[in-house]
């Protein structure tokens, strides 16, 4: 049995070969075309988009591996089956190697035609059933990781799809919270790539000093502390992908020789004169706009277009419609189980509310939302309304307006780090312990935002300034990070009030944020597990506050 | 004698009123083919004569004339070959493809047209 009619161009100058094909070629059902020469094939081959040619070597006119691949060159994706008197295996060879779906050696009858045809045109119709499948088919609300099936996400996936094949290089922009590494992510899994190593380097998290030796690596003794070599990320993601997260925040001098790397594939380890090479994937994230730091002078504008190739734009979740929905579903499922709860749903002014709230802390955002609520209620087969914590839901579970004063109006440039924007339930407030005899308690910065609005009666306490300078000074070497163990609540340092005072939030976070560097002795990493949050953003904050012109102690 | 023609593959494949097509459409092919191969051989054209007999072998082969179809692949794989061979190669093919075509009538005379295909 054949395939469907198909379009058929016999290119042969042999008129009886040529007659003979054409009659067999009907008889399956096809439609056939008859040439003699590579110049009309290619003509016809251009106009008439065959779905299958049979193509004679020995033409009059020009070889027909060079018709073959001329064909390609202008896009025909014709299958080809080459006919020829010539069995060598060379010319077999060359057949297969210029991408031949099979050759049929001369003489041939029906059956040695057909086969090869119909494989041919089964898999051509396979191939362009899929690719209608792929463009009519409903949009998925599944893909790489992502969940949603919103326009604005399916441009995404559309785009990630698009681009993996390529070795372009991405830039990924959108809100924090938006799932920026979960897209370098999926480029990289929807990659030829995807066997290889995907290696991502959060530039605002490790000290400038060290960015150089975490990018290109260095060899034993670059630096004090440098007891042994030691590869770095783009030896790493060699053959692979090589994710450059907050890639605003890497300092110039260290763009300058990223520039290099991203030019010419090569770059020295620290501290070596050797040039290594490596073939890497660029994909490069980050939460500001990448022209507008260009244009304040804090991003190369030659980077900028080197890596600036493929923009990736990740709407934030307030922009996604049912897709929230669709996302606290899957938090829902999983928390449950972890929590071993019995959830089965949101109830309908429970989705309202999801879906009002305009979520300024993303996806991320929202997965708290949605664990705090599974961990809080033990019952029920639905989350209500008035399950859900404020801000998304206040005043008797009518959802309100967005909660956008949570960002600190004096760091504009700095992004909000994630558990700033973490709502908090009211049942938490009651769980708390009292406040302890210090004047402030380097206690996460979620809870010190939920402590920040407590209505109480606070006696102000006049903080002690401490300088914390080395924090602003050269670091000789890499600091071995280790996750502080964890101090209950209760058994750290008490202030002396019984509430705290209330303060605007951004002078209580600077106040926190210091707070953590001393009793750390100024260790960023350790001042930040302390408070829970990014490193990173410690270090932005100190550069904003320096920038703003505010001491950088109390 | 015997060109040791096989016309049953193609009554095998195509309906007589094709093999008749395809028949007609070789016989002329013969014909034209070897005036050109005989006048490159009175030319004493070389490769002329390797690719006219490279178009009499893809004719011969596909409807079966083997004898013709060997002959002319022979040609056109001797490295030997000189213009002074050309004129005897010639006369060789020309006999090859006078049986042939002989046989191909014989075989056309036997065909019934109105049988049907399955």
């Amino acid at each position: 049995m054949t395939e469907a009619a198909a379009r058929v161009l016999v290119v042969e100058d042999t008129p009886t070969q040529a007659e003979l094909a054409r009659i067999l070629l009907t008889g399956m059902g096809h439609e056939v075309r008859v040439v003699a020469a590579a110049t009309p094939a290619l003509s016809t081959a251009r106009e008439w988009h065959p779905d299958a040619i049979l193509l004679d070597i020995e033409l009059p006119d020009f070889n027909g591996f060079e018709l073959f691949k001329q064909l390609r060159a202008e896009g025909i994706d014709s299958e080809v089956i080459v006919v020829t008197a010539d069995g060598s295996h060379r010319a077999l060879k060359e057949a297969m190697r210029l991408g031949a779906w099979d050759y049929i050696v001369k003489p041939y009858n029906k059956l040695a035609l057909a086969t090869p045809l119909d494989q041919a045109l089964k898999k051509r119709g396979l191939e362009r059933r899929l690719a209608k499948a792929e463009e009519t088919r409903p949009a998925s609300d599944r893909f790489q990781g992502f969940i949603g099936a919103s326009p604005a996400m399916t441009a995404v996936y559309q785009v990630i799809r698009s681009v993996a094949a390529s070795k372009a290089s991405v830039f990924i922009t959108g809100e924090s919270g938006t799932g920026k590494e979960l897209a370098a992510e999926a480029v990289h899994k929807a990659s030829p790539r995807a066997g290889r190593e995907f290696v991502a380097l959060n530039c605002g998290a490790i000290p400038r000093d060290l960015l150089e030796s975490e990018v290109f690596g260095h060899v034993k003794g670059a630096f004090t502390g440098a007891t042994s070599d030691r590869q770095g990320a783009a030896k790493l993601a060699d053959g692979g992908t090589l994710f450059l997260d907050e890639i605003g925040e890497m300092p110039l001098d260290m763009q300058v020789k990223l520039l290099r790397f991203v030019q010419t594939g090569t770059y020295s380890p620290v501290g070596s004169s050797r040039i290594e090479r490596t073939d890497v994937r660029f994909v490069c994230a980050t939460n500001r706009d990448p022209m507008l730091e260009v244009q304040a002078g804090r991003f190369r504008e030659d980077l900028y277009y080197r890596l600036y190739v493929v923009p990736i734009e990740l709407p934030p979740l307030r922009e996604r419609g049912a897709d929230v929905i669709a996302i606290a579903q899957h938090f829902l499922a999983q928390f449950s189980k972890e929590e071993k709860r019995k959830f089965r749903g949101f109830s309908p002014d429970a989705e309202a509310a999801l879906l009002a709230y305009s979520w300024p802390g993303n996806v991320r955002q929202l997965q708290n939302v949605v664990r705090n609520v599974v961990v809080l209620h033990r019952e029920g087969d639905w989350v209500e309304a008035a399950m859900l914590p404020p801000p998304v839901v206040r005043f008797g579970g009518l959802p309100v307006g967005p909660v956008q004063a949570v960002a600190a109006p004096s760091l504009p440039a700095a992004p909000l780090p994630a558990a700033l924007a973490r709502p908090l339930p009211d049942p938490i407030v009651d769980e708390l312990p009292p406040p302890e005899p210090e004047w402030v308690e380097v206690a996460p910065l979620a809870v010190a935002e939920r402590v920040r609005v407590a209505p109480a009666a606070l006696a102000p306490v006049a903080p002690a300034p401490l300088p914390v300078a080395p924090v602003a000074a050269p670091i000789a070497a890499p600091p071995a990070y280790t996750p502080p163990a964890y101090t209950p609540l209760s058994s750290r340092a008490a202030p002396t009030a019984d509430e705290p005072e209330v303060v605007p939030l951004a002078v209580m976070e600077r106040r926190l944020i210091l707070a953590a560097l001393r009793r750390t002795n100024s260790d960023v990493p350790r001042a930040a597990a302390l408070l829970e949050i990014n490193p990173s953003t410690v270090y932005r904050k100190l550069q904003n506050w320096r920038a703003e012109g505010l001491r950088d102690d109390v | 004698m015997t060109f040791q023609s096989d016309f049953a593959q193609l009554a095998e494949d195509l309906a007589p009123e094709d093999v008749k097509r395809v028949l007609d459409v070789f016989e002329a092919d013969v014909r034209r083919l070897v005036g050109t191969l005989d006048a490159a051989a009175v030319a004493g054209d070389v490769a002329g004569f390797r690719r006219v007999a490279h178009g009499l072998a893809g004719a011969a082969g596909a409807v079966g004339a083997r004898a013709l179809e060997q002959a002319c692949r022979a040609v056109m794989g001797r490295g030997d070959m000189e213009t002074a061979m050309l004129p005897k190669l010639a006369g060789k093919i020309d006999m090859l493809a006078d049986g042939a075509l002989a046989e191909l009538a014989t075989f056309v005379a036997g065909l019934d047209v109105s049988a049907p295909r399955f």
